[in-house]
């Protein structure tokens, strides 16, 4: 945030500046052209042949001198503004990273074929967000073939979510309807926070859609006491308030317009979950992740460039580092060597000691001696051989 | 916020940049306009200083100074006023990078905002992504779906669409205008496209046999090249002597067709720097980075069973583009439950079947309980009683 509001100090004053010129520019200009224009009527009207005054003459050449110095100095003091615009570049510059080549490796992506393999990737991305027209424009220019792709359940997902960024609740309220056990299995709320934000849109025309509310609140909300009973009484508290308007009331600050968003994906999250599909697309997924891990990279390439590695992806098969990506994003189990820090492989895999304790066969391999080992974790002997693959 | 800084550079920069260039256009303007105002004073003055000064002649002359003022006035708006509209797009970028972290009323960064914040940004990468692979349509399209124009810079891609269309007809002009307007940018930048553009007007008056043409071409434009170019210029103009037919290396190269697809790919990459944009989308850049930190050994192992549909690396396509890219780096085992998805740890022990097959102990009880004392291996499909089932350490 510091970084967006370094710029923007730059930029205000850009605005403040540039707007001052104008301002500026239009008055003097005005002025001396309202100057100019009253001694040229002056001398139009006093007849051709008359001839000026050495008096005359002084007044015109001080307007003279005046226009040449008014000019010249706008020309300047809009020069003089180029450091100001020049200061926003230099922010940007340094609150903002402009190279990559510390966390990519320029030619991955770049031959045709794995050009087309993204285009794929993008173009399913599109069909699922229920964005065809995109998905089709791009198969059109990136000359390739669209591939079948999952419609259902997506067609009816996004068919509800446009409705709800429209803030239309049926839709959305017909399809929790229809799954009310399964939610309820789920232990959604989805249903509630639905009934819930159409009741408050009730209440927020006013006195006059009062008695509406009232009756919606009583078919509605019973179905729901017992899981939602605090939630219940704080709604129906709103309608102490209604005289005044209920944004002055003390429930104003829960009518903002994040509510909308918060019940888009409320809907997003439970109706999936509901539907056993990820929430976001394999794409967004990827570029979610690549959005932590480019920082991380960054961050580490200072390091790296003091221990000499000239890239993060050179000739190295791992990162340098662990990316932490949150717990949605964990698909697989991931062991890692406890012995030498190092994740298995297939020709390093897992082995299990008759002990319990798991190491990597690598580890397995140092710690032998002759036809015999021991544990380093319980000081167990054992023999090698007696070690067992295992698979997470 | 990190990925702010990290990300959004070219997001601000390209703005600025046209606001830069948008400054020198101003004065510019500003300086010819003020110099044709003190040109008018300087004759005004002459006129004053003379022997007989006439009200007839001063009336006109006050009259063409009245006219140029007004002129520099009407410019002077004009062109400030669109360097506040570029401000402008700086601004609404920033208002919009803010929005990443918008507090919802309990006072917290609202997910929900967030969230939708990052699909936005998924739709302004691809967006220039588009634009950078020459789908200009998908990109246009895109942008009006998801109400994102002012936030990408189709404007200047589309302004080099032109120019790239007319270099692919084998012709020069908007090149050489694109050239003269960024002038100064382009000497910093140690651009040799306009000399490019110029030798390749020259070859292409010798392949129409139109030589001595060319060598007016050349007369004209190759001497201000001379200083850094004279090498090659040389050996260009040793073509006047050779048959478009040839056979030797260096003229035969220097007439073949493809030398115009180089140059629309030299533009390409200058029209970048111009705007400093890096030679790689952001998206292409947070994809192969996203690729990395998700993708396994698993995703790659010979049994199938070992993928995990949910995983984007384990997908098809994704999974052969991740191919060549790192794997993700793991100092600490992170054991998931195959059956369950529960993580594996102290209160959920790792237990080994008899196959070798990891799986948490709650899973494998329940199993157990439900048949009989015996359990299934998901992923061979083999059955073992329950108690030769047995624990493992993972440290
Ligand atoms: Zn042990
Ligand atoms: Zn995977």
């Amino acid at each position: 945030m510091e970084a967006c509001l370094a710029v923007e100090k730059e930029v205000d004053r850009v605005f403040s500046k540039f707007g001052g010129i104008n301002e500026h520019a239009k008055r003097v200009l005005s002025d001396l052209i309202k100057q100019i224009q009253n001694l040229k009527e002056e001398y139009q009207n006093v007849g051709d042949d008359f001839k000026l005054t050495p008096i005359q003459i002084d007044v015109l050449k001080e307007n003279v001198a005046k226009v040449k110095e008014t000019v010249s100095k706008l020309a300047t003091d809009h020069r003089d503004l180029h450091s100001t615009v020049s200061k926003v570049g230099k922010a940007i510059d340094r609150n903002f990273i402009a190279d990559f080549n510390a966390t990519t490796r320029e030619d991955v992506f770049a031959s045709q074929e794995k050009i087309n393999l993204i285009n794929k990737v993008i173009c399913q991305h599109f069909y699922r967000q229920g964005m065809h027209d995109v998905a089709d424009e791009l198969a059109k220019e990136a000359d390739i073939t669209p591939e079948p792709h999952e419609k259902e359940p997506f067609t009816e997902l996004n068919h509800i979510l446009d409705c709800l960024k429209n803030k239309d609740l049926e839709p959305a309220l017909a399809w929790a309807t229809a799954h009310h056990d399964s939610l309820e299995a789920q232990n959604s709320s989805l249903e509630f926070m639905l009934h819930r934000l159409k009741f408050i849109e009730l209440l927020k025309q006013g006195a006059l859609y009062q008695t509406e509310a009232i009756s919606y609140a009583r078919t509605h909300f019973r179905k729901f006491v017992r899981r939602h009973e605090k939630d219940i009484q704080t709604l129906m508290g709103m309608l102490l308030y209604i005289p005044n308007g209920i944004s002055a009331s003390p429930y104003g600050s829960i009518l903002g317009t994040e509510m909308w968003m918060e019940i888009y994906e409320l809907f997003m999250r439970d109706a999936c979950q509901m539907l056993g599909v990820c929430v976001n697309s394999p794409l967004t997924t990827c570029i979610n992740a690549g959005c932590i891990a480019v920082p991380a990279l960054h961050n580490i390439k200072q390091v790296m460039m003091q221990r000499q590695v000239t890239g993060i992806w050179s000739g190295k098969d791992e990162l340098p580092i662990e990316i932490d990506l949150g717990n949605e994003n964990k698909y697989h189990s991931m062991f890692a060597c406890p012995i030498l820090r190092q994740q298995s492989t297939q020709v390093n895999p897992p082995m299990r000691l008759v002990c319990g304790h798991v190491i990597s066969r690598d580890a397995l391999n140092k710690l032998c001696n002759g036809n015999k080992m021991k544990c380093p974790y319980c000081p167990i002997e054992q023999a090698p051989t007696d070690a067992r693959l295992i698979y997470f | 916020m990190a990925d702010i800084k990290s990300l959004e550079h070219p997001t601000l920069k390209v703005p600025y940049e046209i606001l830069n260039k948008k400054f020198r256009t101003a004065q510019k303007t500003l300086d010819r306009e003020v110099s044709h105002i003190q040109q008018a004073a300087i004759e005004l003055e002459k006129t004053l200083d003379g022997r007989e000064v006439r009200a007839r002649d001063i009336s006109t002359l006050l009259g063409g100074m009245v006219e140029k003022l007004q002129v520099l006035k009407r410019k002077a708006e004009e062109s400030i006023s669109e360097e506040l509209a570029a401000s402008n797009v700086c601004k609404r970028r920033l208002e919009h990078l803010k929005e990443h972290n918008t507090l919802s009323t309990n006072g917290q960064v609202s997910q929900g905002a967030l969230n939708q914040w990052r699909r936005t940004r998924l739709d302004r990468m691809v967006v220039e992504y588009f634009l950078r692979n020459g789908y200009y349509n998908a990109a246009i399209t895109l942008a009006d779906r998801s109400g994102i124009k002012d936030l990408t810079n189709i404007d200047i891609f589309l302004t080099s669409r032109e120019v790239e269309k007319s270099l692919a007809n084998r012709e020069t002009t908007k090149c050489l205008m694109w050239c003269h307007d960024n002038k100064s940018k382009l000497r910093k930048l140690k651009s040799n496209m306009e000399f490019n553009i110029r030798i390749q007007e020259f070859v292409e008056l010798i392949r129409s046999d139109r030589r001595i043409d060319a060598i007016k071409h050349a007369r004209k434009h190759f001497p201000s090249f001379e200083e850094e170019h004279l090498a090659t210029i040389q050996q260009v103009m040793a073509l006047l002597a050779y048959p478009v037919t040839t056979v030797i290396g260096r003229y035969k190269a220097l007439f073949d067709e493809t030398r115009w697809d180089t140059l629309i790919e030299q533009f390409r990459q200058e029209n970048y720097k111009l705007f400093q944009l890096a030679s790689q989308s952001v998206f292409t850049v947070t994809l192969q980075a996203g690729l990395s930190a998700l993708k396994t050994p698993q995703c790659y192992s010979d049994n199938h069973e070992n993928r995990n549909p949910l995983c984007p690396v384990c997908r098809p396509h994704l999974n052969e583009l991740a191919e060549s890219l790192p794997f993700a780096h793991c100092s600490q085992s992170r054991l998931y439950c195959f059956i369950s998805g529960l993580p594996m740890n102290e209160n959920n022990q790792p237990m080994m079947l008899p196959n070798g097959y990891i799986y948490g102990e709650q899973a494998l009880t329940q199993m157990a309980r439900e048949n009989n004392g015996q359990v299934i291996c998901p992923k061979t499909k083999q059955v073992f009683p329950f108690k030769k089932v047995e624990k493992v350490f993972v440290m």
